[in-house]
């Protein structure tokens, strides 16, 4: 505990053995993490795996059955209890779970309201909320009742609410659920665009993709348990294993078996996986053939040059960083790997 | 300087908002203002009704003096008649002002929203204020009515309306901490509604009437309902407060003679001490409770 008084500038959120027990149910046990300024934190998990009680715990919506919660305050890591929660979590905006509104008011009075909560200048409230709807790509829907909205459009609401008083950390719980593709490409731009303003970003989702496109380091919780926590960089390195996208100009509409086999004559020898875990699939609406191999930089490469030697008019050759966190996730989670009783 | 002086430096220097004032003031403030806008349109629809119920009064009141029955003598007389169902406008005014008043936030989910951004104190100080004020204003508007038809019909204003205004305010205030406190408990805005008619029309008449038989005459002090009584025994007040009343015996079909004693109205001390310990109690355990209850999506 006498590490957590040195004056670590970088480090802006922490967690210490922070559990949450719901009677014997136990929904998050011993996470420790730390959020650095200006990084994006990706927290992974599928659905009931404790990302949105961790994320309450930090908005003192729940408190910790045991465990604390530090968060960077006057320069130094303070404590969050019941008595600073207002001075701390001033300069936090969250956007917890689905958020729910008041129908039959707009956007701009609810975002002037809480914006008004947090002490935001009155003379540039107008102009910061018009901003905020503008950054949300909603600005014809600003004076329209919300219980005309979709819960998309609902969903971009809740994060203009988590930034309407331009925190410097924005907590955002699955902050692309019920969006669009379009949408949620927006929202990952949005978020891109609070790192370069030097935001800290604190984001929960159970979208391998979603996170891994944004977020510079990435905790993994499984039933309420920590089990990886690092660069995505490093959790590659750790999954050693990785998935290959790719297509062809052409390929066959039917018959499509007899093509994967040629296939796999040419990629097997080179994925550096055992017999019984080689596979190449197709999907024939995105027409992206998948192949799984070791992850290793040399064989992707060789797999690459082969297919075009023999004859494969390759239009298309990636490593989707999604299928990487997917693999290392399965792995992880396996009994016996992370620990967790069976 | 050490982390607890660290500590407390930030929270003093927080407090102060850029206008000088501290944050939980302008917060409540702020919260005041916000609960008005989204509670106005249930305000015009409990003004509609009011009026509709002056309205019903009125035309029942012109159709007896067609009828060439006359109109009482003393102003009073008439306007008790306005007055007749004044406690149920009032928990029904209540009910749609205070039911969603805690029971909204675990209902809709809200919390998720505000309390990062506001202490629950500060949130329900705002709330109780706005929305008892939207309720108190539908009240004034009522005896309004009131005293100017009371006025066009009998060229005066009897000044003990405004007495009986104060008490139906009071009344309003000890019933809207009621049905907070039910919203406390309840999970939703509409139940919280439905129990705390419920309790008016049935549950506490009941026990006034189990008391009349079988408390050997006590006084119903703790029963908010009683307190209703002196909104319109004020014009009037009867001495003494209470009535006996007789069943049974040779005159009424035989068996026992039975007297039971039916307390009219509380004197204006009691009235006030009851209303306000009502009022604060009721307040107090319904923030606790607020205070203490999770969202519903927890376990």
């Amino acid at each position: 505990m006498s590490d957590l008084n040195k004056n670590r500038d970088d480090i802006l959120v922490r967690f210490v053995n922070l559990t949450k027990r719901f009677g014997n149910f136990t929904a998050v046990s011993q996470v420790n993490l730390e959020i650095k300024r200006g990084e994006i934190v990706g927290f992974l998990g599928p659905n009931g795996a404790g990302k949105s009680t961790t994320m309450k715990m930090m908005a003192h919506l729940l408190k910790p059955t045991e465990g604390e919660v530090w968060i960077r305050g006057n320069g130094e890591l303070i404590k969050l209890t019941s008595s600073n929660k207002d001075v701390l979590l001033d300069n936090i905006g969250f956007l917890i779970e689905n958020p729910a509104f008041y129908g039959n008011l707009t956007p701009k009075t609810i975002l002037k309201y809480f914006a008004k909560l947090k002490g935001y200048p009155r003379k540039k409230l107008n102009f910061r909320v018009e901003e905020v709807i503008r950054m949300m790509g909603m600005s014809e829907w600003i004076d329209k009742k919300i219980k005309t909205f979709s819960k998309g459009m609902r969903q971009k609401i809740g994060i203009a609410s988590a930034i309407i008083h331009d925190p410097d950390i924005v907590v955002l719980d699955e902050p692309t659920t019920g969006l669009d593709p379009k949408a949620r490409k927006d929202v990952r731009d949005f978020i891109r665009r609070l790192k370069k303003k030097n935001k800290t970003v604190f984001l929960s989702s159970h979208l391998l993709y979603e996170v891994s496109e944004v977020a510079d380091r990435i905790a993994i919780i499984h039933r309420g348990e920590i089990i990886a926590f690092d660069t995505l960089d490093n959790l590659e390195a750790k999954a050693e294993k990785s998935i290959i996208n790719f297509e062809v100009l052409n390929p066959p509409e039917n018959n499509i078996e007899s093509y994967i086999e040629g296939l796999k004559e040419v990629i097997y020898p080179l994925t550096g996986v055992d017999d019984n875990a080689r596979w190449i699939t197709y999907n024939p609406d995105t027409k992206i053939f998948q192949t799984f191999f070791n992850g290793q930089s040399s064989n992707q490469s060789e797999i690459l040059k082969l297919l075009i030697t023999n004859g494969y008019e390759i239009t298309e050759f990636s490593v989707p960083k999604a299928g990487l966190l997917e693999n290392l996730f399965i792995d992880l989670t396996k009994e016996g790997q992370t620990g967790l009783e069976g | 300087m050490s982390i607890k002086n660290k500590e407390e430096e930030l929270i003093k220097e927080f407090e102060k908002t850029r206008a000088g004032m501290k944050r939980n003031f302008t917060q409540i403030a702020d919260t005041f203002t916000f609960e008005i806008k989204k509670n106005f349109k249930t305000f015009i629809i409990m003004l509609i009704f009011f009026m509709i119920i002056f309205t019903l009064f009125s035309i029942v009141l012109y159709l007896q003096e067609i009828q060439e029955v006359p109109l009482p003598d003393d102003p009073i007389d008439y306007l008790t008649t306005y007055l007749s169902m004044i406690g149920f406008l009032i928990i029904l005014s209540t009910s749609g002002f205070a039911g969603s008043i805690i029971a909204e936030d675990f209902q809709k989910q809200t919390g998720n929203l505000l309390f990062p951004k506001i202490s629950k104190i500060r949130l329900f100080i705002g709330r109780i204020m706005s929305r008892y004020l939207l309720n108190a204003v539908c009240i004034i508007v009522y005896y309004t009515l009131v005293s100017t038809i009371t006025f066009i019909k009998y060229e005066e204003f009897p000044p003990i309306i405004l007495t009986s205004l104060g008490w139906a305010l009071f009344y309003t205030l000890s019933m809207f901490a009621f049905v907070t406190f039910l919203s406390s408990l309840m999970k939703s805005t509409s139940a919280t509604i439905i129990t705390s008619i419920i309790f008016y029309l049935m549950v506490f008449s009941l026990i006034l009437q189990m008391m009349a038989f079988f408390a050997g005459g006590q006084e119903p002090f703790f029963l908010i309902t009683y307190y209703e009584n002196i909104i319109t025994a004020i014009f009037n007040m009867p001495d003494p407060r209470y009535r006996e009343l007789t069943f049974g015996g040779p005159r009424m079909g035989g068996g026992p003679e039975i007297t039971f004693t039916q307390w009219i109205t509380p004197d204006e001390l009691t009235a006030f001490i009851g209303m306000l310990l009502y009022a604060v109690i009721l307040l107090t355990l319904a923030y606790l409770r607020y205070r203490t209850r999770q969202s519903k999506s927890e376990v």
